[in-house]
């Protein structure tokens, strides 16, 4: 008996014109007629001193600049936890409405769903920028900022869990005759809180990193220290901003992995 | 007689649950809002709402459809410098493959990147290539390094050993297991998140607009601080499609990929 191999799947001219568009979408990112970017390789190769002394100045901090930081990081704190919690107690209502499992409602679900879309589509440093433009300086336009981005990424993110878990529960509910808010009320939000308290919990961190860029605009916190010590080349104080930040983020990861190995 | 168990102690939890309160409620005590403004927010939003979407400026849509093809353009070619560099330094920081002081010296740098904020990068690459797209899409390609070079390593991390075990017997060594075991399987999911780093940094390049770097950020960060209201809505409305056109599109991709991927039962789900 001969042993009979298959043949081998003709794979080549797909691949091929896989890596064709790439090659071709790649070529049109880099028509400066039509907009697309030019790649100028050579002015890293003429000017990598500028950045390169920048970053030898950067890697110098200067701690002494410390104690000026602590009340503007507080700020920023402040804003992250205020900003996750209002987005958190938001959010639960908004993901029940935008899963289908939990709304069988397609037009409620329908619209819920492109409100959040639409809210994610617009960068938080244009939120910013417009409410600043409203609100005026401060922390609000921050705070609010911070809430929008933290409900389109809450909510995005856990309704599409739910649309994707299996929902045995869902049923039995169901055949024991509970209406859809019981059924919400009792077992879809108990079953899907631990999927909640970990982009709860995600978008706590990223806050904080948003809040840096924020200050930028004039939407308060650490951010608007940092562009101030930039404005003024005062790079040591620079890193010490960006290490302080480096730190709280840690910290805030350490402690949301405590919590979320306790909530699993 | 059978006793029932005595009921598991809450105390610890109450507790924990009383501290955050306290602590969520400092903050926003203690935080410096102005409240009022909070309040007259409704009113003014809809005010600015009608200056900006009443009478859109659509006479300036075709510079605002080439500034967004800039800003795709540098989210694209960031996004790939971004994989291109992350996918061998995070298959180095990866448990199993490189050695461990390159690991952990891998693992600080993808956390500093993730430290520094996009728009540092960019203004310190600014005085390299200066105010110009290309400098957008450089940061943004450095900048995503420490999320991308993250994922690539605990995604390497994710698969299944029987693959790798199969090629260590017959007698394949280090650079053999990955070509053929880690490689193969953990493509797909790479291949999703290079398409995941394009969209994140679609809205990232706006943010780099706010420097200068050019694309619709810079447009539209401009026509806010001339108080070009009804440009400023035509803009948003491009954004606002733009990115969901590519949210959509990239979106597909990613789901065709990662549906491929499952079928084949390579991938442990998480």
């Amino acid at each position: 008996m001969t042993l009979v191999l298959p043949p081998k799947p003709r794979t080549w001219p797909k691949t091929l014109l896989i890596a064709g568009a790439l090659v071709a979408f790649t070529v049109l990112t880099c028509l400066p007629a039509i907009g697309g970017v030019e790649l100028d390789f050579a002015s890293i190769a003429k000017n990598w001193r500028h950045g390169a002394s920048k970053l030898a100045q950067l890697a110098q901090p200067d701690f002494s600049f410390l104690p000026r930081t602590w009340v503007p990081m507080l700020e920023t704190i402040q804003m992250a936890v205020v900003g996750a919690v209002v987005a958190a107690a938001v959010s639960v209502p908004l993901t029940l409405w935008a899963s289908r499992p939990t709304n069988p409602n397609s037009v409620t679900r329908g619209i819920v769903r492109t409100i959040i879309n639409v809210i994610r589509s617009v960068p938080d440093l244009v939120y910013a920028t417009i409410l600043v433009a409203l609100t005026g300086v401060g922390a609000l336009p921050g705070l609010i900022t911070l809430f929008l981005f933290d409900l389109g990424v809450v909510v995005k993110l856990v309704s599409e869990a739910i649309d994707s878990d299996k929902h045995a529960y869902l049923e039995a509910g169901h055949a024991a005759g509970a209406t859809q808010f019981q059924l919400n009320r009792a077992l879809a939000l108990p079953q899907s809180l631990p999927l909640f308290a970990n982009q709860w919990l995600y978008a706590l961190e990223l806050n904080v990193r948003i809040s840096a860029i924020l200050g930028i605009v004039g939407a308060g916190g650490i951010g608007r220290l940092l562009n101030e010590r930039f404005g003024f080349y005062a790079y040591d104080d620079v890193s010490v901003i960006i290490l302080e930040i480096l730190v709280v983020v840690i910290l805030i990861e350490v402690a949301s992995n405590l919590l979320r190995r306790r909530l699993a | 007689m059978s006793a029932l168990p005595a009921p598991p102690s809450k105390t610890q939890a109450t507790v924990w649950s009383v501290i955050a309160g306290l602590a969520i409620l400092a903050c926003l005590v203690f935080l410096d809002v102005d409240w009022a403004a909070l309040l007259g927010l409704p009113k003014s939003s809809w005010e600015y709402g009608v200056l900006m979407f009443s009478d859109p400026t659509w006479s300036k849509l075709p510079r605002a459809l080439f500034e967004t093809w800039r800003s795709i353009s540098m989210a694209w070619l960031g996004a790939i410098g971004c994989v291109v560099i992350s996918i061998p330094l995070g298959m180095l920081a990866a448990h199993g493959v490189g050695p461990t002081w390159l690991r952990l010296a891998l693992r600080g740098l993808f956390a500093v990147i993730r430290a520094v904020p996009e728009v540092i990068i960019a203004l310190i690459l600014l005085t390299v290539t200066g105010l110009t797209p290309f400098t957008g899409a450089l940061a943004l390609g450095i900048a995503g390094i420490g999320t991308q070079g993250k994922w690539v390593y605990e995604t390497i991390e994710s698969l299944n050993d029987d693959a790798s075990e199969a090629v260590s017997a017959a007698g394949g060594g280090k650079a053999a297991v990955l070509r053929w075991a880690l490689w193969p399987a953990a493509l797909p999911t790479l291949m999703s998140f290079a398409l995941y780093r394009f969209e994140l940094n679609i809205r990232m390049s706006a943010v780099l607009g706010l420097v200068g770097a050019g694309g619709i950020g810079s447009m539209l960060s401009n026509y806010t601080n001339f108080r070009e209201w009804g440009t400023v809505g035509m803009l948003l409305i491009v954004v606002i499609v733009a990115t969901m056109l590519v949210d959509l599109v990239s979106g597909a991709i990613r789901r065709r990929i990662m549906e491929g991927s499952r079928a084949r039962g390579l991938v442990r789900r998480r």
